[in-house]
């Protein structure tokens, strides 16, 4: 150490020493961190309360800083904001759906109601939608609109509406209020200390509550309960209490006054009218006898209508179980039955069975076609007719099986035998339930010969007669009779041949007695011809007498069914008289 | 863009065209029929201030006419952001009533940003204040127009005029 240095060490040691310190201080980082945090929350408190700079300076960075913190871990921020969005949102979500609920309620209410549809005239005429006519005649009072209003300047510091209110410029409106308010204060309050506090103008009442820097106004559809007005001061102390300063210097920026809607929405108050003793008073006396009237009309018809379903319901099932019955269409009209299907006429009759479950047959009508019904009990129905079963015997039907069961004469079995392929529906015979009848003649006399035969089988077929239902045709149940008569015939000519007979087939046809006689005589000829054209296709020889068996003179002038018919008669010869 | 809401009240003498001139401004339309003022009239007007991204709503309160304004005509003009002062080129003491009332409301309520409208110059014939005497009248305002309400004549730019005149304010205030 030199002089020079000696003499600075002398003179500036203690200062050189400082500088030192703060050169460190300066250059290391760590150090200069930690004299930035002791003094940083001061700092920034101190700045925020001098002026706004530093507001405005962190909302960007800070505002960033949010951001990018929500995005990168939503899960923390989500959970540190569900206390607060979850009852915000519920509260939110209560109150949109409060309204509707109450104008959805209201609506239906009085929808079909005569004063509804006065109403829904009125509204139609106001052009406003009906539930909110309904909404505002039931309403006692609903606070439509709230101004928040510069006593300094007399502008519209904030406002809000309900969602039907018709809204006007509201800086217009908030402007006028004030000028009103002024002019009243200057005209009518000699000390100038009165003040407007509320105005009635048809269905509205404006209320205005006056706080130190603001004024609320409301306006109030209905008629609002005195307590209403606590309320709304309530909210605006509430307001001032958060925005007062802000207001006191509101110069139209709203940006100033942030979120203060969500104070003034607690003045849309809303309270629905309550029913008066004559508005609850019991239903008149003659909507009650009318509506018993109806009651007791509508039970009769349905009472009615439902016996007839029942009746239609047992018909048809009476008539599906019968045999030989197929129904297609029962039509009930007014309580009276008419029945479209096939019937067999061998089966019961359609008014025999609507008898049976207790339907007058006269509120019946059967309009059924004719057919040939292939049911096991209609095939034996068939079969006892065809060959003139005797009581001795009982005849069935299973699946395609003749089932005979009993005792009958030989010959009845060997007629039997001979015809029951002609039954549609019938293959085979089963005769193991039935036994030849001991015949007492056969036991004293000899066995007759085979003629003897014949003519002991021509006797059952001799003389048979087939009615026609119109001039030529025959009923259905005769067209097969005569079938499975020409089917019984063929069998006995052909018999008759081996033992060198001649059955003689002779056709002759009967008219009823109206027309006169030589028609008649040409309608018989038809009838004959027509039945021997079904026994010469069943390969039959047979031929036409030369007149007709019975004619309309001889039963006089009357319309008889019954003679309508071709009868066929049989004669065994022992030479061939005609072949 | 920011939003800004103003009080701008427009006073000045009797039958000076004070509502002509706001009813030019706000609606573009004029009526040669003249309706004494009541108390007071309010429009609002929406203009855009593109120069500082904002969207300015002007609140006008066209205030009765009156040669001198009493304790009435005060309340009206409380808290105003800024006025449009209106007298008659064609009746030269008008102007004198806008000195009156400009004094007045200066030591009511101090300096705020305001205009001068000289209206009627569709009256050529009848225009009786001299250049000298509209030079020396405007150094008393941020501003001064010879206005028509009738033609439309300048009515938007002397309120267009006062509308930058107050955000200018305002932004200082801030």
């Amino acid at each position: 150490m030199n002089d020079l240095d000696q003499l600075k060490q002398l003179l500036f040691g203690a200062e050189k020493q400082a500088l030192d310190q703060i050169a460190d201080r300066v250059e290391r980082r760590e150090v200069r961190t930690a004299d930035v945090a002791e003094v940083l929350s001061e700092a920034i408190d101190r700045s925020y309360r001098e002026d706004a700079e530093l507001v405005e300076s962190l909302t960007q960075p800070v505002g960033d800083c949010l951001q990018r913190a929500f995005r990168d871990d939503p899960q923390t921020y989500g959970d540190a904001l569900y206390p607060v969005m979850g009852p915000a949102i519920r509260k939110s979500i209560m109150h949109a759906l409060r309204n509707f609920t109450q104008q959805i309620n209201e609506a239906v209410e009085h929808s079909v109601s005569p004063q509804g549809l006065k109403w829904r005239w009125q509204a139609s005429r106001a052009g406003i939608p009906f539930g909110e006519y309904v909404l505002q005649k039931t309403m006692r009072y609903r606070v439509e609109q709230a101004y928040l209003i510069s006593r300094e300047n007399g502008l519209l510091v904030g406002h809000v509406h309900h969602e039907a209110s018709r809204i006007k410029d509201s800086d217009a409106v908030s402007a006028m209020f004030t000028a009103i308010q002024d002019f009243v204060k200057e005209s009518f309050s000699p000390d100038r200390t009165g003040r407007l506090e509320s105005a009635d103008m048809g269905d509205f009442t404006l209320w205005a509550v006056h706080g130190p820097h603001a004024l609320l106004v409301c306006v109030i559809r209905g008629v609002p309960p005195k307590r209403l007005r606590a309320d709304l001061s309530a909210v605006l102390e509430r307001i001032h209490f958060r925005y007062g300063e802000a207001i006191r210097e509101y110069r139209g920026d709203t940006s100033t006054v942030p979120d203060v809607e969500v104070e003034l929405e607690r003045c849309l108050r809303f309270e629905a009218r309550e029913e008066s003793e004559k508005d609850r008073r019991l239903v008149p006396i003659w909507m009650i006898v009318l509506t018993v009237l109806l009651l007791a009309a509508a039970a009769f018809l349905g009472i009615r209508s439902w016996t007839h379903a029942q009746q239609l319901k047992t018909l048809d099932a009476a008539l599906n179980a019968a045999p030989g019955i197929h129904v297609t269409d029962i039509e009930l009209d007014g309580g009276d039955f008419t029945v479209r299907g096939l019937r067999d006429p061998l089966a019961a009759s359609v008014n025999d069975l609507a008898a049976s479950v207790d339907i007058p047959i006269e509120r019946v009508a059967a309009k059924m076609q004719p057919f040939q019904s292939l049911q096991p009990e209609i095939i034996a129905a068939r079969a006892g007719q065809l060959f003139d079963k005797p009581d001795t015997v009982q005849i069935d039907v299973v699946g395609t099986t003749l089932v005979v069961n009993g005792t009958a004469p030989l010959a009845w079995k060997e007629q039997l035998l001979a015809g029951f392929r002609a039954l549609a529906g019938v293959d085979t015979i089963d005769l193991s339930g039935f036994t030849d009848a001991p015949d007492p003649a056969a036991m004293t006399v000899p066995k007759p010969d085979e003629a003897q035969l014949l003519r002991d089988r021509l006797e059952t077929l001799d003389g048979r007669r087939f009615l026609f239902d119109e001039a030529v045709r025959l009923s259905a149940s005769s067209m097969s009779a005569l079938e499975q008569h020409a089917i019984a015939l063929r069998q006995l000519q052909a018999d008759a041949d081996q033992v060198d007979l001649s059955l003689v087939v002779t056709l002759a046809g009967a008219t009823d007695g109206v027309g006169d006689i030589a028609a008649n005589a040409r309608l018989a000829q038809r009838r004959a011809a027509a039945a021997l054209e079904v026994l010469t296709a069943a390969g039959v020889t047979a031929g036409v007498a030369g007149r007709p068996a019975a004619l309309g003179s001889e039963n006089g002038p009357l319309q008889d069914p019954s003679q309508r018919y071709v009868q066929i008669d049989l004669q065994l010869q022992a030479p061939p008289a005609t072949r | 863009m920011t939003q800004l809401t103003s009080k701008v009240c427009v006073v000045g003498d009797f039958a000076v065209g004070k509502t002509s001139v706001a009813e030019r401004f706000v609606t573009n339309h004029f009526s040669a029929k003249y309706l004494s003022t009541v108390g007071v009239k309010i429009d609002t007007k929406e203009i855009e201030q593109p120069a500082f991204d904002m969207t300015h709503k002007l609140v006008i309160w066209d205030v009765a006419g009156s040669d001198r304004f009493g304790d009435r005509e005060f309340a009206y003009l409380r808290g105003a952001s800024g006025y449009i002062y209106v007298a008659d080129g064609t009746r030269p003491l008008t102007i004198e009533a806008v000195e009156t009332i400009q004094s007045q409301i200066g030591e009511k309520f101090g300096a705020a940003p305001s205009v001068l409208l000289v209206n009627k110059r569709d009256l050529v014939a009848e225009w009786e204040i001299s250049d000298e005497r509209f030079e020396s009248i405007s150094a008393s305002f941020d501003g001064a127009f010879r206005t028509s309400a009738k033609t439309g004549d300048d009515v938007d730019a002397a309120f267009e005029r006062l509308a930058h005149l107050i955000v200018e304010n305002e932004l200082r205030g801030k």
